[in-house]
């Protein structure tokens, strides 16, 4: 038996001890994730903060390093976030008009969309690898800018390692939700759950925006 | 009060459109990426993620439908990630080598 104090209020709904409502309960819920949001912010905050006193101190070698990667890759993975983001926002929707199967289709969706991000980056790694671009391991460039693309390859993986963390956890987070979803676990009046997890991936996803240009799109003009 | 209120939604049509418009502005920055503009690039760059961020936060994120406190909530981080940048780069940028005076 849960110990928890509440009750139920004249919708079902269970609502702790604490809370006059459910609508109070639910907007304390979505503040609480803000407040999460915001340290993760800052997280990825201070990688971003390196990477910009390093662009500033060598200006060159980010741009040589940034011809580097995958353009095309990295756009598609873009592209891919911005429509699993889209997917999960009508998901939430769809749970809040009580279509269920339609809840769960497009959580999958979503799941998979973030799925197909991570085998994306995956070949990505790999020809990184191939092209001895792992700094500390397996690096071969040289001439005067080696070091910077050193530097920026280091921010490169700290960056979009912890980013392909982040949607990994995602991942697993919305699958195991569109299970729950497809077994009535939710519904209109019981989606805190799933708002607050499309919170985070639209978290992960502007994480993302502010990855793209920085790591793909240094110095491919000319 | 037997039947509460049925939950706020968005028209499918909104979300849509704002993909619409992501996608657009992603093309956007890709394309502008590929022609030399100089400070520009950076600033087109820094721009189009902004107002991606601005676009998935409104729509995607309800924060045109959310409170007050919650809309400050979600700005405070994005506020003290801007101070952190910016006096971080204020001394960066405005670090004059000084001859030696003897």
């Amino acid at each position: 038996m849960n110990a928890a104090a509440g009750r139920l209020d004249s919708a079902g709904r269970w609502v702790a001890e604490q809370f006059d409502d459910a609508v109070q309960q639910r907007e304390a819920a979505t503040l609480g994730m803000w407040v999460f949001l915001a340290t993760e912010i800052l997280f990825f905050g201070v990688l971003f903060a390196s990477y910009a006193v390093c662009r500033v101190l060598y200006p060159q070698g980010f741009a040589a390093a940034s011809r580097h990667t995958d353009m095309l890759l990295g756009t598609l993975e873009t592209a891919v976030l911005l429509v699993s983001s889209t997917a999960m926002a009508l998901a939430v929707r769809a749970l809040k008009l009580d279509a269920r199967r339609a809840a769960t289709a497009l959580l999958a969706v979503t799941a998979c969309l973030g799925l197909a991000f991570l085998v994306m980056h995956g070949f990505e790694y790999y020809r990184e690898y191939r092209e001895h671009l792992i700094p500390g391991i397996d690096f071969s460039q040289e001439g005067a800018a080696a070091r910077a693309v050193e530097l920026f390859f280091c921010l490169y993986y700290f960056i979009t390692g912890f980013h392909s963390l982040h949607v990994l956890t995602g991942v697993v987070i919305i699958g195991v939700l569109a299970l729950r979803v497809a077994r009535g676990a939710f519904g209109p009046q019981r989606y805190t759950t799933l708002e607050l997890t499309a919170l985070y991936w639209h978290l992960v996803d502007i994480v993302w925006i502010f990855v793209y240009p920085a790591i793909y799109l240094v110095g491919r003009a000319g | 009060m037997s039947t509460p209120a049925a939950p706020h939604v968005t028209p499918v049509r909104r979300y849509l459109w704002v993909l619409g418009a992501l996608l657009a502005l992603l093309t956007l920055s890709a394309l502008s990426a590929l022609c030399r503009l100089g400070t520009f690039n950076l600033v087109i760059n820094l721009g189009v993620s902004v107002a991606k961020t601005l676009l998935v936060m409104a729509v995607f994120m309800h924060e045109t439908e959310a409170r007050n406190l919650t809309r400050l909530a979600s700005a405070l981080g994005f506020v003290w990630l801007a101070m952190l940048i910016a006096l971080t780069l204020l001394d960066f940028l405005t670090r004059v080598r000084v001859p030696k005076p003897w």
